[in-house]
């Protein structure tokens, strides 16, 4: 993978984003791509939550390491 | 209903194909529609997710180690830590195409005209999928033809990312997801026991996870909890037999026996359903 430490703050950044949405989708604040247009959507909010934990994962490996 | 899905869920014939079609060959009264229809399949996928995780408790816990090892340290360093990365790779895709493309896709092709349609179709693919092996294999024997086929921890990233994006075929009914599964990992030069261990291990976060958000269903008024237990643990004891005959099956064995009772099952379903049986 390639390493720079813009590309893992930009993951980082992307992880909160998505843990925002995921908060949004469980509170039932953000209804967009949904069956239902009302309540919280827990199928959503679950989703998001991984992509926020894969992009933080990501972002650890974008990551340059220092040499110990 | 239990038997039924526990077994097919794991084989490469669709489970979703069956569930809609054999209900309206035998006129038994289950209908997609009913409230309690959505819980009673949340319990049958969480038996068989219960199957899998019991099937490969070992490595999970290997693989859920080598995750937040991996995860935490940024670096992958053994073959548990890889596979732990290639099924997040792989579980993403299917997981987005699920949520916001599931409900919609099966909803329109909920028939068992158009799931018996899919099952000939699933059947030419896993057909396709061994063609396409064999003819990378001529002229080498059956055991060599295996030990040149890499293990699951050896496949590459995009290709399990594709693999996994493949199993949002199987919202149509009558598409097998482990068929799918299977034959990529084949095409992704996987043996066939191993396509198999890649396909069932990526199937257990799905299931798992779609079963378990469905949970509070579970807890509606007019739900048959007991019975409905009950078909689950039916359906786990299925699955966690299929499992393990599928495993020791693709020592040696392929998909063409499937596709062709694909094929078969279609045609037949076909021709009962239009001469209204």
């Amino acid at each position: 993978m390639t390493k720079s430490n813009g590309l893992a703050v930009g993951l980082g950044v992307l992880g909160v984003v998505f843990l925002v949405i995921a908060a949004l989708y469980a509170v039932g604040l953000l209804q967009i791509l949904t069956s239902e247009n009302s309540g919280p959507h827990y199928k959503h909010a679950v989703l998001f939550a991984v992509l926020a934990v894969a992009s933080f994962v990501a972002a650890n490996f974008a990551r340059p390491k220092t040499a110990v | 209903m239990g038997l039924l899905q526990g077994a097919s869920e794991l084989f490469p014939v669709s489970s979703l194909g069956h569930a809609v079609i054999v209900p309206s060959l035998l006129h038994w009264s289950f209908k997609q529609s009913d409230p309690s229809f959505v819980p009673f399949l949340v319990l049958l996928h969480l038996g068989t997710a219960t199957a899998l995780l019991v099937l490969y408790r070992d490595q999970w816990v290997v693989i859920i180690r080598g995750f937040f090892t991996a995860a935490i340290r940024g670096q992958i360093r053994n073959d548990a830590e890889r596979l732990a990365m290639l099924l997040l790779v792989g579980t993403i895709p299917a997981a987005i195409l699920g949520v916001f493309l599931e409900h919609r896709i099966k909803s329109l092709f909920a028939s068992p005209y158009v799931a018996a349609g899919f099952l000939v179709v699933n059947g030419f693919l896993m057909l396709g999928f061994e063609f396409t092996r064999r003819r990378a294999e001529r002229g080498v024997s059956r055991e060599e033809q295996e030990s040149h086929f890499a293990q699951a921890e050896r496949i590459s990233f995009v290709a399990a990312a594709i693999v996994g994006a493949c199993q949002a075929l199987a919202f149509l009914p009558g598409i097998s997801r482990s068929g799918v599964t299977i034959g990529g990992g084949l095409l992704a030069g996987l043996r066939h026991q191993e396509a198999a261990r890649f396909s069932f291990l990526l199937a257990t976060p799905v299931i798992l996870g779609a079963g378990i958000v469905e949970v509070p269903g579970l807890f509606k008024s007019g739900v048959p909890i007991g019975e409905y237990i009950a078909a689950a643990v039916l359906s786990g004891i299925a699955a966690y037999a299929s499992a393990r005959f599928l495993l020791r099956y693709f020592r040696s064995g392929r998909l063409d026996p499937y596709g062709i009772y694909c094929i078969a099952a279609g045609l037949v379903s076909l021709a009962l359903l239009e001469f209204g049986w």
